[in-house]
C-alpha cells in the first residue's frame, strides 16, 4: 500500500495492488519526513481498467475471460484498489506522495478506539472493520458479546465499541435517531440492558409496550444475564398514579393541559378553585356545584331551589352552591369551568389519580430500571407531573449538599423515552417539553440525565437537540431527517450519504468524547422484545389452536347425521359448557372437511359427517 | 447544428450511387451461390468449435500465448518539426507481470543517417515509422522467446509486413520459432486481400472491376466458420505464409490469420484459439490483443507530458509545438 497522487495535510488517496479497502477501517501512513499518521479510510474504490468489460466499446463476455484465465491470465488480478484516507490528526505538511502505508496494530489504535475498562462502559457492540487490529487484542476485551450477521449469531471478531458512561458528567444526553426497522429499538434494548447491568436508575417511557426484559432471546443458548430483578414495568393508572393531594397550583394545570389545552381562563379557574390539599373528589365537588349552581343562572333562581327543597340534605347542598355561585361566578366562566370539569374527568377516567408514585421512588432508590407504561397520550400527562417531580427531589438533595442543610438522599437517574418528539416536539409548547427541556440543560450539574429515542429528528425541539453529546445514528431514509442529523451531528458528507443503505443494526455514533464518528454494530441483545411473533404467525397458530381444540370435541361424536345437529350442539354445551348454534355448528363442521381434518358423505336420509379412515 | 454544404452533400450522394452501382452485381449475389464458389475454388468454408479450457490449460502449461502489439504517436507540427515515439509490447498470458516493451524515436531534425529532406518526403517518413515500429516489435517477439519459452505469439496485424519493413530480424524470429517449435501467427482485424475477387475474375473475365475480400465475404460467413484458403490462390504462399479467414464474433466482418507455412498443420487450432478468446459481442479482435493494444498505446498525454518533463521548455516550444496545438476554439 502506497500513497498515491495528490495529498493535502488531512486527506490522502492510498492505492494498492493486493488488498482490497474497507470503509472506516485504519491505516498508517508512514511518512518518512514526518512521524506515522494515524488516518481513516472515508471512501474506497476498485478500479479495472480493463473492467468494466468494456475496451474500444466491446463488450467482453465471461467464457472470453474464463479462456484466458486458463490460459494462465486472470483478469481480476489487474484490480487496482484505491481509498480516500483523512488523517485523525492534521499533519505538519501535505503527506509524501510515495509513502507506504500499512496496517496499524493494536496497540496503536487502542486510545482512540477503548476509551473506558468493561466495567466502566455500556458495551454496545462492534466497531467495524477492525478485525485485523483486533487479533491483538487484550483479553479483557475479547468474548464480550456476539452480533447478528445475516440471520447467523457469530462471536465478536472486532474492537469492542464501549460507551464510557462517566463522560456523561461532562457530555450528557444521548440520542438515538433511525427509521423504523433500522435497529434503533434493539439499539435501545442493549443500551438498556447495559445500563442494568451497571445498576443504574432509569425511568423508561414505554408508549410501546415492549421494553420488557424477562425474555432471554432464543437464539441464546446459555444463560448469560439474568434481569428479572433488575427492571419493573409500571403500567400508569393501574400500578402508578399521581397522588392528587400532592399537586400543587401549576402541576394540576400541567396535567389538565395535557388531557387538553388550557385557555388562559381556564387556567384561571384552577389557580383561583383549587385549594391546597384538595383530594380529587373534594375539587371535584366543588367544580361540579359550582356548575350546577351556574346552570341556574342567578343567586334568585337557587334561592328559590333552597327554599323548594324536600329535604334537609337537599336545602343545605344548594345553600352550599349558592355560597360558590357568590364568591366565584363573577371570576370563572361557566365555560371555562365546564371545560376544566370534563380535562379533570377524563384524567380520572384514565386512572391517573388513583396510585401514587412511590414505588417509582424505590425502584430508583435500588439502581433498578423502571419501565412506565401507557398509551402516548396518558404518558405525555404522567410523565411531566412524574419528571418534574424526581428531578426536582435529586435537585433538592443535590442543592442541600450544597447549602449544607439535610435533605433526603435521591439518586442519580437517566429517563429514556422512545418517541421523544411526542414528548419535546418542535414548534409548539407541550408540559412535558418543558421539563425535558430543563433537564437537557440542568441536567448534567444534578446528574439526570437523557436518552432520547426517535425516528423523526427533525420533529424534535432543537433546544434538545442541541444538548445530545452523543448521537447513535441508525439507517435513515428521510431526506429532511438527514438534513437535520447533518446539520446537528459532525456526521460528512460522505457518512450521510452512505444513512439509507445502512444494514439494520449498523450505526454511526458520533460522540464527543470520541471527537469523530465511530462506525458500529449493536451488538445482539441478551433479551427479546414481547412483540417480535409475526402477527401473521399467530394467526395461523391461533386457528390451528382452535382447530384442534374443536376437533377433539366431536371427534368421539362422529359419524353425526346433518339433521341430528340440534342434539349434538346441546351435548357438546352440557359437557364443555361451549355453546354452538346449529348453523354454528354446521359451519365448523364444513370447516373441518374444508380443512380436511374429517370427512363428509352423502347417505340416503342426507349429509353424514364422519372422521377420516 | 451543423451547417452542411451542399456541395457535399452532394459528393456523399453520388459516392453513394457510384457504390451501389459497381457493387450491384454482388449486393445481388446468392448467399448460397457465393458460399458454393467459395467452397469450390477459394478453400473450405467449416465450422469451428471454440477450445475447452482444459485444452487452453494445456496451452498453459506448455507455455502459454504471447501477444504482440506495437503503438506510434506523433506531437508536433508540419515536417521536420515533429517528434514521433514507437513502441512494442510482448505480454505473455502466463507472466503477467513481466510486460517486455521495447521503444524507440524519430524526429526528421535529427536524423541517423543522411536523407535528402526534399525527396519525397511522405512516403519516407511512413517508411521510416514502420521500419522502426515493425523492427522493434520483432525485437519484442525475439525477446519474449527468450523470456516467456511460450506456446504460441500472436502477432497483432499480418505477417507480410515484416518481410517488407523488418526482413533480416523476420528471418530470425522465423527461424528460431521453427527450431524450436514456437508457433507464430498474425491476425488481421482490416483484410485488404482481394483472393476471392482475383479468383472470379480469373474464371470470368467478363468482370473487369476489383473486389477486395472484406467486402466479399461481409456477413457471408455465420459466427464460427473458417474459410481455410488453399495456397495456390493465395498470394501471401510466395512469401511462405498460409492464411484463413474467420469470423470469430457476431459482427458480420470478416478477420484474417496469416501462418507460417511450415506450421500449416496448427492453422485450425490456432483460428479455433482466436475465436475462443474474442467476445461474441465484439468487433472480431481476439480480446489478449486488445489488452496488449491498450497496454503499449502511446495516448497524446502521455506523449505530452513525455515531452514536457523530459526536454527543455525552449526546445520544446522552438521545434515541436505546433500553431494547432495552442488552437483553443
Amino acid at each position: 500500500m502506497k500513497v498515491v497522487g495528490i495529498t493535502t495535510q488531512q486527506e490522502v488517496y492510498v492505492g494498492s495492488k493486493e488488498r482490497n479497502f474497507r470503509i472506516n477501517e485504519f491505516l498508517i501512513i508512514e511518512d518518512p519526513y514526518q512521524e506515522d499518521l494515524l488516518g481513516e479510510v472515508v471512501e474506497a474504490k476498485t478500479f479495472n481498467r480493463y473492467i468494466p468489460l468494456n475496451i474500444y466499446g466491446d463488450f467482453v463476455d465471461n467464457s472470453v475471460l474464463e479462456s484466458l484465465k486458463a490460459l494462465g491470465y486472470d483478469i481480476d488480478e489487474d484490480t487496482i484498489y484505491i481509498s480516500k484516507v483523512r488523517l485523525l490528526n492534521e499533519a505538519l505538511y501535505p503527506i509524501q506522495t510515495g509513502s507506504d502505508v500499512r496496517l496499524p496494530k493494536f496497540e496503536e489504535v487502542k486510545d482512540i478506539m477503548i476509551k473506558t475498562s468493561r466495567e466502566d462502559g455500556l458495551v454496545l457492540g462492534a466497531i467495524k472493520n477492525t478485525d485485523d487490529m483486533a487479533l491483538q487484542m487484550d483479553e479483557e476485551f475479547k468474548e464480550l458479546f456476539h452480533t447478528f450477521e445475516e440471520g447467523r449469531l457469530m462471536p465478536q471478531k472486532e474492537i469492542p465499541y464501549i460507551m464510557d458512561l462517566k463522560s456523561m458528567h461532562h457530555y450528557p444526553h444521548i440520542g438515538v435517531f433511525g427509521g423504523s426497522g433500522s435497529g434503533k429499538s434493539f439499539g435501545l434494548r442493549v443500551l438498556l440492558e447495559e445500563l442494568m447491568i451497571q445498576n443504574i436508575p432509569t425511568i423508561v417511557l414505554d408508549p410501546h409496550f415492549e421494553m420488557d426484559f424477562s425474555e432471554t432471546a432464543s437464539y441464546l443458548e446459555e444463560k448469560t444475564e439474568n434481569f428479572k430483578d433488575k427492571f419493573k414495568c409500571l403500567q400508569v393508572g393501574t400500578h402508578v398514579g399521581v397522588k392528587f393531594e400532592d399537586l400543587s397550583a401549576q402541576d394540576l394545570k400541567n396535567l389538565l393541559d395535557a388531557a387538553s389545552h388550557l385557555t388562559d381562563a381556564m387556567n384561571n379557574v384552577v389557580d383561583i378553585l383549587f385549594k391546597p390539599r384538595d383530594s380529587y373528589y373534594s375539587f371535584f365537588n366543588r367544580l361540579q356545584m359550582l356548575t350546577e349552581a351556574q346552570e341556574e343562572g342567578s343567586s334568585d333562581k337557587i334561592e328559590s331551589r333552597i327554599n323548594s327543597g324536600s329535604d334537609e340534605e337537599e336545602r343545605r347542598a344548594w345553600r352550599e352552591r349558592k355560597k360558590l355561585f357568590e364568591s366565584y361566578d363573577k371570576t370563572c366562566p361557566y365555560n371555562s369551568v365546564r371545560g376544566i370539569l370534563w380535562r379533570l374527568k377524563r384524567l380520572g377516567n384514565d386512572g391517573v389519580f388513583s396510585k401514587d408514585i412511590r414505588e417509582i421512588e424505590t425502584g430508583l432508590q435500588n439502581g433498578k430500571l423502571i419501565v412506565i407504561q401507557g398509551s402516548t397520550r396518558i404518558l405525555q400527562v404522567f410523565s411531566t407531573y412524574l419528571l418534574n417531580n424526581l428531578y426536582h427531589k435529586r435537585r433538592e438533595y443535590k442543592d442541600a449538599l450544597y447549602k449544607k442543610t439535610s435533605a433526603e438522599y435521591f439518586p442519580p437517574f437517566i429517563i429514556v423515552t422512545d418517541e421523544s418528539h411526542n414528548f419535546a416536539p418542535k414548534g409548539y409548547e407541550s408540559p412535558s417539553k418543558s421539563i425535558l427541556k430543563e433537564i437537557s440543560q440542568e441536567g448534567r450539574k444534578y446528574g439526570v440525565f437523557l436518552i432520547l429515542a426517535t425516528q423523526r429528528p427533525t420533529l424534535l425541539d432543537e433546544t434538545i437537540t442541541a444538548q445530545l453529546n452523543t448521537k447513535l445514528i441508525f439507517r435513515t431514509v428521510r431526506a429532511s431527517d438527514i438534513q437535520t442529523i447533518q446539520e446537528e451531528t459532525d456526521l460528512t458528507m460522505e457518512e450521510c450519504r452512505r444513512l439509507p443503505y445502512l444494514r439494520t443494526g449498523d450505526v454511526f455514533i458520533s460522540s464527543a468524547t470520541m471527537g469523530r464518528t465511530i462506525f458500529a454494530r449493536i451488538r445482539a441483545a441478551i433479551t427479546s422484545s414481547p412483540h417480535t411473533i409475526n402477527p401473521f404467525d399467530e394467526l395461523k397458530s391461533k386457528f390451528k389452536e382452535e382447530d384442534e381444540r374443536f376437533l377433539k370435541i366431536i371427534i368421539d361424536k362422529l359419524p353425526v347425521m346433518a339433521t341430528d345437529l340440534t342434539d349434538l350442539a346441546l351435548e357438546i354445551e352440557q359437557e364443555t359448557g361451549t355453546t354452538y348454534t346449529v348453523d354454528n355448528l354446521e359451519e365448523r363442521l364444513k370447516q373441518m372437511v374444508d380443512k380436511n381434518h374429517i370427512e363428509k358423505e352423502e347417505t340416503i336420509f342426507g349429509y353424514r359427517y364422519k372422521s377420516k379412515k | 447544428m451543423y451547417s452542411l454544404s451542399n456541395q457535399l452533400k452532394s459528393k456523399v450522394t453520388n459516392l453513394n450511387d457510384l457504390l451501389k452501382e459497381k457493387y450491384e452485381s454482388i449486393l445481388d449475389l446468392n448467399r448460397e451461390d457465393l458460399r458454393k464458389f467459395i467452397n469450390t475454388h477459394i478453400g473450405e468454408i467449416k465450422k469451428m468449435d471454440k477450445l475447452d479450457n482444459g485444452h487452453l490449460a494445456l496451452y498453459e502449461s506448455k507455455g502459454g500465448i504471447v501477444g504482440v502489439d506495437g503503438s506510434n504517436n506523433k506531437i508536433g507540427g508540419a515536417y521536420p518539426h515533429f517528434v514521433e515515439a514507437y513502441q512494442a509490447l510482448a505480454k505473455s498470458t502466463t507472466h503477467k507481470d513481466q510486460p517486455l516493451i521495447l521503444a524507440d524515436i524519430y524526429s526528421p531534425l535529427y536524423p541517423e543517417q543522411e536523407e535528402s529532406p526534399l525527396e519525397e518526403e511522405e512516403r519516407v517518413i511512413e517508411d521510416k515509422r514502420n521500419i522502426k515500429l515493425s523492427t522493434i516489435e520483432v525485437e519484442a517477439a525475439l525477446a519474449s522467446i527468450e523470456r516467456f519459452k511460450p506456446y504460441a505469439i500472436l502477432m497483432d496485424g499480418g505477417l507480410i509486413r515484416y518481410n517488407i519493413y523488418a526482413a533480416d530480424k523476420w528471418i530470425e524470429l522465423r527461424q528460431r520459432c521453427e527450431e524450436e517449435g514456437i508457433i507464430l501467427v498474425g491476425v488481421i482485424k482490416d483484410i485488404k486481400t482481394s483472393i476471392i475477387g482475383d479468383t472470379m475474375k480469373k474464371i470470368n473475365p467478363s468482370i473487369d472491376e476489383c473486389f477486395y475480400d472484406r467486402e466479399l465475404l461481409f456477413g457471408q460467413l455465420d459466427y464460427g466458420e473458417m474459410i481455410l484458403i488453399r495456397d495456390e490462390v493465395n498470394k501471401k504462399e510466395p512469401e511462405g505464409y498460409s492464411s484463413v479467414f474467420l469470423r470469430s464474433s457476431l459482427a458480420p466482418s470478416i478477420i484474417g490469420m496469416d501462418i507460417i507455412d511450415s506450421q500449416r498443420e496448427y492453422m485450425e487450432d490456432m483460428a479455433r484459439l482466436v475465436f475462443t478468446l474474442t467476445p461474441e459481442n465484439s468487433r472480431g479482435v481476439p480480446l489478449w490483443l486488445d489488452i496488449v493494444d491498450k497496454e503499449v498505446k502511446i495516448s497524446d498525454e502521455i506523449m505530452k507530458a513525455l515531452m514536457e518533463r523530459y526536454m527543455d521548455r525552449g526546445i520544446y516550444e522552438r521545434f515541436f509545438v505546433s500553431e494547432r496545438d495552442k488552437r483553443s476554439l
